[in-house]
């Protein structure tokens, strides 16, 4: 993970090179997939997508099935990469928590103006879980697809009932993923998830926005070891040119107990503001010597 | 022929011959249709172009009348409109010309094209029977989106017709286009008629329940000539081979399409008898049938082996990070003293 903030750009770097190389590769991969996928139904021809200028190709059903097979190469390379890479760095912020469920749903209805959106670690609760849900159809994609490639190459002759198999479910989740995809593309849609697209393109979410939305995440990432510590607060003044709204979320970030997600009331951003003691620059000031003994 | 050999030999003594030196050596002579006991495991069939006659005197060549018979009333009758597939609006119907014989239809799953040949001013006529050649790594099957179209281990290609749905893709990469639809019967009609799928194709099933049953092929156990054969796949090849040595005749099915469970053997060149065929609409010819799938099995060797691309990147990426850390880390320590 190299999140860490930048705080002259007023930015904080989300995703690492890494992280945005596997998102694009199964991003990319996955929508070749897609519609390659599509050609091997035979329908290009008969609803003309074999006129259209470049989709001549559509209807051979051997050029599409090659163009899947290169995708699924790089498709299932990154996934596999996915998985190791970030299981054996420990990185398991996109796995979903007891609760996710519930919360998603408060979440989902504040997008439409019902409530107050709680403070969010790095990932919101519906993105973990829309994480594990595209997980789990990509996995069974997968497996399924390389049971039909194996049959292709090595054994027409397998088990009908293990072809029957392999075949419907990879229908089934194919459907599947292109309910997902959608989502995915829908959920980037709505207003305040938009801040999150500069993100997957250039690794970085703006400061502000994060100290807004994600005041769990920047906790995590302001109070390291000690000598963090104390470079943050070196630059403590210079933060607090930066706004108001900003110097209280760092503050809540850095002196405040975790707050309790089950705990609406207390964690909406409404009621951090408005608690006095906690959001004076004096208290920010004085906050160094508080935080001397660690 | 060895009319003797012949009167000598039964199925038995051809089962306790089975091996390659035996087949070669007793291999001109027309044994019982069926070689060996088996209809299981891996069968191939033999077409032999110099013993059919196209069963001069029939109305229909005997194997083509059987196999109608056979396989009448596999059709659900025709509801009298069928839907109209949109946007394309082909409807291939062939409920009201169920009698051709004279082409692959989804009611004519064999028929014998006559072959006139001039070889050097030496005119001869010979009869080939031509149906689904079974082949080895059928694209017809594999590529079928709904696994509708399998290959069984006994080399028996069959398409479900309670799964198809008519999008006739397995004729789009048959080298031979031998499957044909029928449109207005099927899954499809339960679904979304005008939008998705347009019928059930049919094509030879080998006779896979009669194999099952331990029968033969109706075609093959009609056929009075006995120019088709089927048996133990060696033994049917090696047959093959034997017979178009002795006739320094021609092979057909071993290599196209990637190798196929039918030989034809023949005294005349197939790109000879290829010159008397013009591939049209359920009349396929004898080309050189390249098996096109081939092209993608690289890529597809590489789909298999991703996983360990992934998994030798994701371990060598995630060792380097962690080393990166501890250094950091240790660089911290330092830096702290």
């Amino acid at each position: 993970m190299s999140d860490r903030i930048l705080k002259d750009k007023g930015l904080v770097m989300r995703h690492s090179l890494v992280e945005l190389v596997e998102h694009w590769a199964i991003a990319l991969s996955g929508l070749l997939l897609l519609v390659t996928g599509i050609f091997e139904l035979p329908i290009a021809s008969r609803y003309y997508i074999t006129s259209v200028p470049g989709l001549a190709w559509s209807g051979d059903f051997i050029k599409s099935l090659y163009i899947h097979y290169a995708a699924s190469v790089v498709f299932i390379a990154a996934a596999v990469f996915h998985l190791l890479y970030h299981g054996i760095l420990g990185e398991r912020g996109m796995i979903p928590r007891a609760g996710d469920l519930k919360a998603s749903i408060e979440v989902i209805k504040s997008f439409f103006g019902k409530g107050e959106e709680p403070p969010f670690p790095k990932y919101l609760p519906e993105q973990r879980l829309a994480y594990a849900g595209m997980a789990f159809i990509i996995a069974m994609l997968i497996l399924s697809g390389l049971v039909k490639t194996y049959k292709n190459i090595y054994a027409p002759d397998m088990s009908l009932t293990l072809v029957l198999w392999a075949t419907w479910v990879h229908n089934v989740f194919f459907v599947l993923f292109i309910m997902a995809f959608i989502a995915h593309i829908g959920a980037l849609i709505l207003k305040p998830n938009r801040p999150m697209v500069r993100g997957i393109f250039t690794g970085a979410v703006g400061l502000d926005y994060a100290r807004r939305r994600h005041p769990l995440w920047l906790k995590e990432l302001e109070p390291v070891g000690e000598d963090v510590r104390r470079q943050d607060i070196e630059a403590e003044p210079s933060l607090l040119d930066v706004s108001d709204e900003v110097a209280t979320a760092d503050f809540m970030g850095e002196g405040t107990p975790i707050p309790d997600m089950s705990d609406k009331a207390a964690v909406t951003q409404d009621s951090v503001e408005k608690s006095p003691p906690v959001v004076s620059a004096d208290v920010v000031e004085e906050a160094p010597a508080t935080q001397k003994p660690h | 022929m060895n009319d003797e050999k012949r009167g000598g030999f039964n199925r038995r003594s051809f089962l306790k011959a089975a091996t390659g030196v035996a087949v070669a050596s007793v291999g001109l002579a027309l044994p019982e249709k069926a070689l060996s006991a088996g209809r299981e495991g891996n069968l191939a069939t033999l077409i032999d172009l110099s013993l059919c006659d196209g069963c001069p005197g029939k109305e229909s060549p005997a194997c083509v009348a059987v196999c109608k018979t056979l396989n009448q009333g596999r059709i659900p009758k025709i509801n009298e409109s069928i839907p109209v597939p949109w946007p394309r609006k082909t409807i291939e119907d062939w409920s009201k010309k169920q009698d051709v014989f004279d082409r692959l239809t989804p009611y004519n799953f064999i028929y014998v094209h006559r072959a006139d040949i001039d070889e050097g001013g030496r005119k001869r006529t010979l009869f080939v029977p031509r149906r689904c050649m079974h082949c080895d790594n059928p694209a017809c099957a594999t590529i079928c989106p709904f696994a509708a179209n399998h290959k069984y281990n006994n080399g028996a290609v069959v398409i479900d017709q309670e799964l198809c749905f008519g999008g006739a893709k397995c004729r789009t990469v048959c080298p031979w286009e031998i499957p044909q639809r029928q449109s207005g019967v099927g899954i499809y009609l339960h679904l979304l008629p005008s939008l998705a799928g347009n019928g059930v194709m049919y094509k030879c099933d080998l006779c896979n329940d009669r194999l099952k049953e331990g029968r033969l092929p109706v075609c093959i156990e009609a056929c009075p000539r006995q120019a088709m054969l089927i048996g133990d796949r060696r033994e049917i090849y090696a047959l093959a081979e034997a017979r178009a040595d002795a006739m320094k005749g021609y092979l057909y099915g071993k290599t196209e399409n990637g190798g196929t469970s039918t030989l034809y053997v023949s005294p005349v060149s197939f790109a000879v008898l290829n010159g008397t065929m013009k591939k049209q609409p359920g009349r396929p010819d004898m080309g050189t049938a390249e098996r096109r799938m081939a092209g993608t099995d690289g890529m597809g060797k590489a789909v298999l082996q991703a996983p360990i691309y992934g998994i030798a990147a994701g371990v060598a990426g995630a060792f380097v990070a962690l080393s990166r850390r501890k250094k950091r880390v240790k660089g911290g320590d330092n830096g702290h003293e």
